[in-house]
Formats: C-alpha cells, sequence, structure tokens
C-alpha cells in the first residue's frame, strides 16, 4: 500500500450537491405529513398561568395543539454533560416553566405551514413573571467557581508552580481583560425535524451531527425501546455543534406524529434557532503574563468567567488549551461558571479555544511590544516539546514550523514593528499581526463494517456524520489508497443508526475516529480476501479477487479506539453515549496547531477595518483529503474574520433573548468582507495518536484568526481591542 | 400567516379603486421584499393585497431627458445598470448597488424601496417590545435599548427609528419628486416631503392618502449629478445597512464650488437634507479640511444615545470623504 501524502481528489458529493440530489433531514416529506408551528415565551423567566387556544383551535386546518397540560407521559431531556443525550437539561413544553424567553411553550400542528404560523399567533399566553438575569453582566447572574460545580466530569482548575509569586516578582507583564458576547452558529440548514410512526417504530429525518444521542435520547423520552427508532442523517447542512445533541423539538415533533398517526414535520425558524439552541457563551477573560529579560514566559494567571445556565453547568474548558499555548514557568487558572436566564450554552466551533486564543494570543502580542521583541520571535522562543500540566511529550507539535513556513510566505519580514508604521498609497492605514491556535486531538472509539461486491460494489459503514467537512470525500480517499480501487467506487453508510452505531461528530474528533476504524476495515477485508487464497496478483482490487475466487460478495467489521481505551468504550457508543479520549492520553499529549498572520487596512477616517490577506498554516497530522481540508480551512478563517470584526448576539438585558435574531442583523462576513486567503498544511502523520497519522483541523483553522486580526489592527492603529466584534466605533 | 384576498388589477385605474376600496388593511405588493418580511414578522397582517405587478406603465426607465423618469415598479438592480445614470448620477446609481443583495434588488421596486421600513428591531420584533410605531400608544423600547442604529437627527420621544433606505437619501440631494396618483388624480410630491418625522405618531411614516400609488420618481437632469457620490459605511462590505452614509455631489465653477448637495442616511427617522452644512460650501474651494468642516456643520445638532454617539465623528468623517469623492468626479 502506498503511503505519503494523500492525492487530491474532488468532493465525492459535489455534483448531488449542486444538483439538489443530497436529501438533507427536513426535505423529506413522507405521505399525509403535516406541519408543526411553535408558539414561544415573550416573558424572560416565570410561569404559564394560562392558555388560551380557543382563536387558535378554530383557524381551518389546525390538528393538534401540544402544550404541557398534554406532554405528562414524556420524560425530560437529560444533558449530555450529565451522561444524557440533549444540549441541555431543560426540556420547554413539558412543563408549565419558562426559563428564558424565546423558548417554546407550545405547538401547533396543522395540515400546512402556514395554518400552523397563524393559530400559532394566535394563542394567547398569560404568565407569572420572575426576575431573570439576561447576561453574563447581570446583577442577577451566579457565579460559581468551576471547581465547585456538581458535574459529571469535574474540571478543577490548573496550578503548575507558584504562578502568583513569579508574576509579581517579574520585570515584564502584561495584564488585560478580554470579552467576547454571546454567538450564534447558523449552520445554512436549519434546525428541524420530520418524525413517522410505522406501528410501534419511530422513524427520524434530522440534519444532526449525533444520530445515536437522537435515537437513545428519544427512546428514552418517549419510553420506547430504543430498537424502535431509527435516525437517518446522511448529510448535515452544516452543524458546528449546535446540532451535536438532542434538540427541544425532537421528542415533540415525535410525540404530536403519535398524537396524530401521521407524520409531522417541524422545522425551527431563523428566529427561534437564536432564541431555543445552543450557543458560544460569551466570556470574560483576565489574563495576567509574566516574561524575564529574554522573553521568556515564566508566569501566566488565567481567570476566566464564562456563561452557562440556571439549569446546567456548560463547563468551561479555556484554562485547559490555554495552559497548553506556551511552555511557561508556571500557570494557574481560575475559572467561574456564570448562570445565566438562557439555554445552556454549547460547543460551537472551536467552543472555549477561539476565546482562549483571543486571550492569550492578544496578551502575548502586548507582552511582545511592551518587551520589544518580534511577535513571531516571542512565541518562537516560548514554544515547548513537553506540557507543562502533565509533564507528558508532546506526540507532534509542529507549531514552530507553522510559524517558520508562514512567516515565509506572508513576507513577515516586511513589517516594521512600530504601529501605525505602515501606510498604503491611498493612506489606508496597514497592520500585519500574527497568532498561533491549538486545539485537543481528540479520538474515540468507532465501529465499521464493509461490504463488498464482484460488481466493484464497497460499502463502508463508520460511525460519523457527513456535515459538509467533507469526510465522505476523506473516507472514499483512504479506502480507495487501502483497497486499490477508485475513491467513486466507495459508497460510505454514515450518520444513520441502521448502519454501524453513530458517535457524535464534534470536537475534531471525527476523522481521528472514524478513519483509523476504516484502515482498520480495509486491512480485515484484505486479510479475508487473502484467505480466500486465490493467488491474486500484488495489487489486486477485491472485486477482482472476489471473481477469482468466485465469491459474490464479503463483508467485514471491525473496532477501533483512542489510545488507552478498550472495548468498554464500545458500550458508550452502543447506547448512544460520547466516549472522546484525548488531548491527554497515557503517554502524550496530543493537539493540532494553526499560525495565522493577518493583514488589515484601516481606513483613516471612517476606520473601517477590511482584512484583504491571510495566510494560515496547519499542522493537523495526515491531510487526508487536500481538497477538503483546504476548503475547510478556508470556511474557518473566514469564520474568524467573522469571530473578530462582525458577530455578536445582541441582548437587551431588560427582556433577555436575542435582539438581532435574524441573518440581516446577526452579521457574518459576505464574499466583500474576504480577501486572499493562502492555506498551507505541514502534512506530517503524527506516529503516536492513531494508525492514520490523523489530528483534527475542523475546529484549530478558526483558533487564533481573531487574535491574529487584533493584533494587526493594533499595528495598523496603535489601538488594542480587547473586545469583540472590533467595529468602527471601537476605532473612531 | 392570517389568509387575505389577493387581486392583481389589470389598469392603474382599477389599482387606485381597488386599493381605496380596501380600505386600512389594505396593502400594495410590488417587490415583495419588506412586504413579505413583515408579514413574516406578524407586524404587517393584512386582510387584502393588491398586486400591482401587471401594470407594465409603471416599469419603464427613460434616463434621456431632461428629467430622470422612473416607474415605481422599475426594479432596483435594472436602474443601477442603467448607463447615463452612472455616468451622470453615479450617486443615485451607487445608492442603488450598495443596498441589500443582488436577488433583493432584482425583486424590488423603486416606489416600494422610497417606503421601506425601519429595521428597529423593537418595532420588527413584535412581542415583549414597545413601539409605538407598530403598536401606537405603547411606547418606545429603543430609546432606553440598544439604539447604536438609532436616529440621530429627526427623532422623538415616541420614536427614534431609523429610515433604513439608501435611494431616497440621494433622490432628496437632487430635488427629486415622486407622482402619486389617487382617487382624486394625480399630484407631485417633493421626495424630502414624502417620509413624515414620527413626531407623536410615528405610526404615520408618509403624507401618502388613502388609496395613492406612486407612479413615478421624477429627478432634473440637473448638471450637478455628475460630481457625485453615494458613500456608504455600513458593518460589513455588502448586504448591510447603513451606519452612516452621506449622497454629496458638487459643481465647481473655476475650482470653487457654485453647488452643492448633501443628503444623511442611516441617521435620521427620514432621508435627512444636511441644508446649512452645504450652503457653508458655497463660494470655497473644497479640501480636506473645508470637507471636514462640512462633516461638523451637518453633525452638529445630533441628538446622541447612549450607543449611537460615535456617529458624530464618524458622520462628520464620512462627509468629508463623501464630498472629497464627488469633488474628484466633478
Amino acid at each position: 500500500m502506498p503511503t505519503g501524502p494523500y492525492a487530491e481528489i474532488p468532493r465525492v458529493d459535489a455534483y448531488e450537491k449542486v444538483r439538489g440530489r443530497a436529501i438533507y433531514g427536513t426535505d423529506n416529506n413522507p405521505s399525509g405529513v403535516a406541519y408543526g408551528a411553535f408558539v414561544t415565551a415573550t416573558i424572560g423567566r416565570g410561569r404559564i398561568t394560562a392558555m388560551d387556544l380557543s382563536e387558535a383551535q378554530s383557524i381551518d386546518g389546525v390538528r393538534l395543539i401540544v402544550n404541557h397540560e398534554h406532554t405528562s407521559d414524556l420524560q425530560p431531556a437529560r444533558f449530555i454533560m450529565q451522561h444524557g443525550f440533549a444540549f441541555q437539561s431543560y426540556s420547554p413544553v413539558l412543563t408549565p416553566n419558562v426559563a428564558y424567553r424565546g423558548q417554546p411553550v407550545a405547538l401547533v400542528v396543522a395540515d400546512t405551514l402556514e395554518s400552523a404560523i397563524e393559530a400559532a399567533s394566535r394563542i394567547r399566553v398569560s404568565y407569572e413573571e420572575h426576575p431573570f438575569a439576561a447576561t453574563l453582566d447581570s446583577e442577577r447572574a451566579e457565579p460559581v467557581p468551576q471547581a465547585e460545580a456538581a458535574t459529571a466530569w469535574p474540571i478543577d482548575d490548573i496550578v503548575v508552580g507558584d504562578a502568583e509569586t513569579v508574576y509579581a516578582d517579574a520585570a515584564v507583564k502584561v495584564d488585560a481583560t478580554y470579552t467576547m458576547p454571546t454567538q450564534h452558529q447558523n449552520p445554512m440548514e436549519l434546525i428541524g425535524t420530520v418524525a413517522a410512526w410505522d406501528g410501534d417504530h419511530l422513524t427520524v429525518y434530522e440534519g444532526t451531527q449525533n444520530a445515536g444521542a437522537c435515537k437513545f435520547g428519544l427512546a428514552e423520552q418517549l419510553g420506547i425501546p430504543p430498537e424502535n427508532v431509527t435516525v437517518i442523517s446522511p448529510y448535515t447542512g452544516g452543524g458546528f455543534g449546535q446540532k451535536n445533541t438532542m434538540q427541544s423539538q425532537q421528542v415533540l415533533t415525535a410525540f404530536a406524529a403519535r398524537e396524530l398517526g401521521r407524520p409531522v414535520k417541524v422545522v425551527v425558524p431563523r428566529r427561534q434557532t437564536f432564541h431555543d439552541s445552543s450557543f458560544r457563551p460569551a466570556t470574560r477573560q483576565r489574563v495576567r503574563l509574566a516574561a524575564d529579560s529574554a522573553g521568556r514566559f515564566t508566569a501566566a494567571l488565567y481567570d476566566v468567567d464564562a456563561q452557562t445556565s440556571m439549569h446546567d453547568f456548560f463547563q468551561s474548558e479555556h484554562a485547559d488549551t490555554a495552559a497548553r499555548h506556551y511552555g511557561y514557568g508556571a500557570f494557574r487558572s481560575f475559572t467561574r461558571l456564570v448562570r445565566t436566564d438562557t439555554p445552556t450554552p454549547g460547543y460551537m466551533r472551536a467552543p472555549f479555544e477561539h476565546a482562549t486564543a483571543f486571550a492569550i494570543e492578544s496578551a502575548v502580542d502586548e507582552l511582545a511590544y511592551e518587551h520589544g521583541m518580534d511577535p513571531v520571535q516571542i512565541r518562537l522562543l516560548n514554544d515547548t516539546d513537553t506540557d507543562i500540566v502533565d509533564g507528558l511529550p508532546h506526540s507532534s507539535r509542529h507549531v514552530s514550523e507553522c510559524l517558520r513556513r508562514g512567516a515565509e510566505l506572508f513576507g513577515w519580514d516586511r513589517r516594521t514593528p512600530e504601529p501605525r508604521s505602515m501606510v498604503a498609497q491611498n493612506g489606508d492605514l496597514i497592520g500585519m499581526g500574527v497568532a498561533i491556535g491549538l486545539y485537543a486531538g481528540s479520538g474515540g472509539p468507532n465501529r465499521a463494517s464493509v461490504r463488498a461486491t464482484r460488481d466493484g460494489i464497497i460499502e463502508i459503514s463508520l460511525g460519523v456524520h457527513e456535515m459538509g467537512q467533507g469526510i465522505r470525500t476523506a473516507i472514499a480517499n483512504v479506502v480507495a489508497r487501502h483497497l486499490n480501487v477508485a475513491p467513486e467506487s466507495v459508497t460510505a453508510i454514515l450518520g444513520d443508526t441502521r448502519g454501524v452505531p453513530q458517535m457524535l461528530t464534534a470536537g475534531s474528533w471525527g476523522s481521528a475516529s472514524s478513519i483509523p476504524a476504516a484502515e482498520a476495515v480495509c486491512e480485515a477485508l484484505r486479510e479475508a480476501l487473502d484467505a480466500l487464497g486465490t493467488n491474486a496478483p500484488e495489487g489486486a482490487s477485491p472485486a477482482e479477487i472476489l471473481a477469482l475466487a468466485d465469491h459474490d460478495e464479503l463483508s467485514v467489521e471491525a473496532a477501533t479506539f483512542a489510545p488507552g481505551q478498550n472495548r468498554d468504550a464500545l458500550g458508550e457508543i452502543d447506547t448512544g453515549h460520547v466516549a472522546p479520549s484525548g488531548p491527554v492520553y497515557p503517554d502524550f499529549i496530543t493537539y493540532s496547531y494553526a499560525a495565522h498572520f493577518v493583514e488589515v487596512r484601516v481606513e483613516q477616517t471612517t476606520r473601517r477595518i477590511r482584512v484583504p490577506r491571510v495566510v494560515s498554516v496547519f499542522d493537523c497530522g495526515r491531510v487526508l483529503s487536500p481538497r477538503t481540508a483546504r476548503s475547510q480551512a478556508i470556511g474557518g478563517v473566514v469564520w474568524g474574520v467573522g469571530g473578530a470584526l462582525r458577530e455578536a448576539g445582541e441582548v437587551d438585558p431588560r427582556y433577555g433573548g436575542v435582539l438581532n435574531a435574524d441573518m440581516a442583523e446577526y452579521l457574518v462576513p459576505v464574499n466583500a468582507d474576504i480577501g486572499s486567503i493562502e492555506v498551507g498544511f505541514i502534512d506530517e502523520p503524527d506516529p503516536m495518536v492513531n494508525r492514520s497519522g490523523v489530528k483534527g483541523l475542523g475546529e484549530v483553522v478558526l483558533v487564533g484568526v481573531a487574535p491574529a486580526i487584533t493584533n494587526a489592527i493594533y499595528h495598523a492603529t496603535g489601538v488594542r481591542a480587547r473586545h469583540l466584534p472590533v467595529r468602527i466605533e471601537d476605532l473612531v | 400567516m392570517q389568509s387575505f384576498s389577493y387581486a392583481r388589477p389589470a389598469s392603474l385605474d382599477s389599482a387606485i379603486a381597488t386599493f381605496a376600496e380596501g380600505g386600512e388593511g389594505t396593502r400594495l405588493l410590488a417587490g415583495g421584499t419588506t412586504l413579505y418580511d413583515l408579514m413574516k414578522l406578524d407586524v404587517e397582517r393584512p386582510e387584502r393585497i393588491v398586486d400591482i405587478n401587471g401594470l407594465a406603465e409603471l416599469s419603464t426607465i427613460d434616463t434621456s431627458g431632461d428629467e430622470l423618469v422612473f416607474g415605481a415598479l422599475a426594479r432596483m438592480s435594472d436602474v443601477a445598470a442603467d448607463p447615463r445614470l452612472a455616468d451622470e448620477f453615479p450617486a443615485l446609481s451607487e445608492a442603488l448597488w450598495k443596498a441589500a443583495s443582488q436577488q433583493l434588488r432584482n425583486m424590488a421596486s423603486l416606489g416600494g424601496n422610497l417606503l421601506q421600513q425601519t429595521r428597529c428591531a423593537y418595532f420588527r420584533h413584535g412581542e415583549p417590545f414597545a413601539c409605538n410605531k407598530r403598536s401606537p400608544g405603547s411606547g418606545c423600547s429603543a430609546i432606553e435599548g440598544l439604539n447604536r442604529g438609532h436616529a440621530l437627527f429627526g427623532g422623538s420621544d415616541a420614536c427614534i427609528a431609523t429610515y433604513p433606505g439608501d435611494f431616497a437619501v440621494a433622490l432628496i440631494a437632487f430635488d427629486a419628486e415622486v407622482d402619486v396618483a389617487g382617487p382624486d388624480g394625480e399630484r407631485t410630491i417633493p421626495v424630502s416631503d414624502l417620509h413624515r418625522q414620527p413626531g407623536d405618531n410615528p405610526e404615520a411614516e408618509t403624507v401618502l392618502m388613502p388609496g395613492e400609488i406612486i407612479i413615478r420618481i421624477r429627478v432634473p437632469a440637473d448638471a450637478v449629478g455628475r460630481g457625485s457620490t453615494y458613500h456608504k459605511i455600513r458593518d460589513r462590505e455588502s448586504y448591510a445597512f447603513a451606519v452612516v452614509s452621506a449622497a454629496a455631489a458638487v459643481r465647481l465653477e473655476a475650482g470653487v464650488v457654485a453647488d452643492a448637495r448633501l443628503a444623511l442616511g442611516g441617521v435620521a427617522t427620514v432621508p435627512w437634507r444636511a441644508r446649512e452644512a452645504e450652503h457653508s460650501l458655497i463660494g470655497t474651494a473644497l479640501t480636506a479640511e473645508t470637507a471636514r468642516a462640512v462633516g461638523e456643520i451637518a453633525f452638529a445638532d445630533a441628538v446622541t444615545r447612549e450607543h449611537n454617539a460615535f456617529k458624530v465623528e464618524l458622520g462628520a468623517n464620512v462627509v468629508r470623504d463623501a464630498l472629497l469623492i464627488a469633488s474628484g468626479r466633478a
């Protein structure tokens, strides 16, 4: 079998997608389908005292109105981080409570969507209102030290050495606080469910990152055996962590379909996705960073306030990543979870690392200026081979190489260090900034099966979801190499509970957990083919061997695990739970790395910020599919531009909820905002983390873009932005 | 959404009659880009819709004469692409190009664009927000709320919602007029008089009478048009409403400003003409410094709120840049 870098192949599902042949969850219209629409709460917190349904019931075509009076048979959802299946433990509509503005309080089902929406608008709800805390800064918000939070998997603060004392005595130091607002994923495909019963068997069509949790979670909430639930999600139209567990509408849609004896479809409108799904929590991060006279980081103190909900502790992992940015002499973190009356925040792409990198990489830039050192040099100087927290070696850490290669591609040597020292011909201030990013190299157990036929079909089933990242293409590329077949002959069954168990695809572990399984099952197939004893020539395809053996087809199975895991981990994924491992393994630690170089131009009069050029170099281990990897990297950089300059959920604390809850007002970058994005890969397989040498890419691509931009803004203008997004008013 | 009746009259007379007879609760449908949006938000709940897209005579574009004449149903994208407009009235062309997205411009009509409704979130998003424009007498959540996008000019204690459009801002700089037809015949209204400041009854947004339909827009083909620009600063480079915009035009004689036009967008409850600032320019040689001074005059009377005060400084510079771009074309 050939080794070395993978060939670039086209995205295998590109034709299906551009021709509209890729069928997403709520594209399905089973015969007789009815449509649901939610009534949503208009108060910040409280309790429903009455609900007048009379007007709504008189609307033509209304078949069912579900509210808390009808749902007593349904079990509440359980939070994924308490070993459950849902993005939060709170289940709207199952109780008369209102935990946050915008939560569903009733579901109307009708023959048409129009009737359902109209009827929903005619339901009059009376409330008993309670005071609430809508934001991190609200007086009523409740900070809880994370180390004291009762959770299934507690996370302690990190203490390495005596950072307080070292910091106090240091010659050069920075003390700065960085804040970020809430952000919302807004995948193009809205959250939605189609539920259809056949007798006592439920089939659910859904765009999800976690078909397994949907299967087992629905069974639990409906009180039926898991084997009676099928979840089908061959494509997800972007997930970014918003779809990584059960959503509120799933059980209600299935319940309504069972009550009505006909399929029901519920698509959650854009405005409601801002109000009743997970989001990136607001954060406040204080960094105190000290260096010696040579520029070596001697101590870092890192204090994080991260938003969570009243009903769940969405645990912060900011400090885990912060501690691995550099080889600090001493490190101490202190994290508080700040409870607010909102949905439980969640794992929006690079959920902690994006914020962490903004704080740490900004502080490093501030320290570099304090010290009069080049921002690339100070980063190279503070790179490390050993993890300061656990004392373990890194399985691979090529962040210095990312920095060196990026600096060369970018032309960093043309940069003059003084702020405001570079001016374009048209008068715009030019700024050049750099930052690194890192993301945990996790993995997990995966089952795999493959069926090869004499006709040349290779059908592989893996526990992973295609959500636009290109995993089908990566799988086709890997299987094609291992079985010596053409990529287009490979069919992958993904996101489908009729195949192997489907684990959550998130945390940048999709490839690292599924590709080793794909390789293992290909190897098992090779062995089974060899056992047929055909003396086929070296490099013969499965179809050729099966023909020689006069066999129609052959199927084999395999299972793989992350380092340190054993077969027990399979029990978790077989029951719809998550079982990731890493980045701290028994003998080493694994992260993916990025180095981003950004050029900004700031118009002197209007202070408009433009980003004409980004160069990003990544160490994600082996690149499995160069084209989709590059595409994912570009997407991540664009996301970072949005994170730095555009995106913010606007919350009026008097009301709660989100004020700019649509795509016209919640700004993400448009084409005109994006200039050149040059992407490079180290493409060195990680020698330890798994047999495929693959670490994660989908999240690290975003990590560090925002501070590279704000560092560039500082270089251009002399203004240090410590709050995102940076807008015109911050520079006026 | 609630059911509504739908009519598609074949003549203007029939459209006016149907519109007038319908009374309150009747809405005209042109491009639909605002109406459908607000219907989905439940802010608009029309009982009757009069679709005027069958009135071909309202779609004409004629830029060949002494007057630029645009039918009310001319689409934004078609007008923006008109070569004479781009050459001789770049401010008008740019005001269209820089609005919305290509898809919206392909649908949206000029008449409908003039009547585009505010983006104030408290107006758009219904309960629980107080909004005197949506629900007269309920109050205004914006005045003490998130008002970064709200008006610095023309507001009242009842409403500070910003007029969101671009084209009307450029039109008033050139003394454009609209012809409207109603049950009592045709009349002409300067675009600058079309919109009402909110005062005590912000729900009344224009001076149009019941049953009146905008049928065309006319712009004097004045030589001041050539030296013009619509300078729009927004939170992203495309598909966003103005943070501050300025329609500026100058005509120079012997290096001195002989005629000047300035109108502001994104900062006022109606398209806002900055006449005092215009007058200050006449007879001066336009430089970066004088242009900036004009900008300061334009924003001198601004009434700022908690989140929009930065627009005074920004606005002065937007005016400055707009005037310099315009004079570069004069």
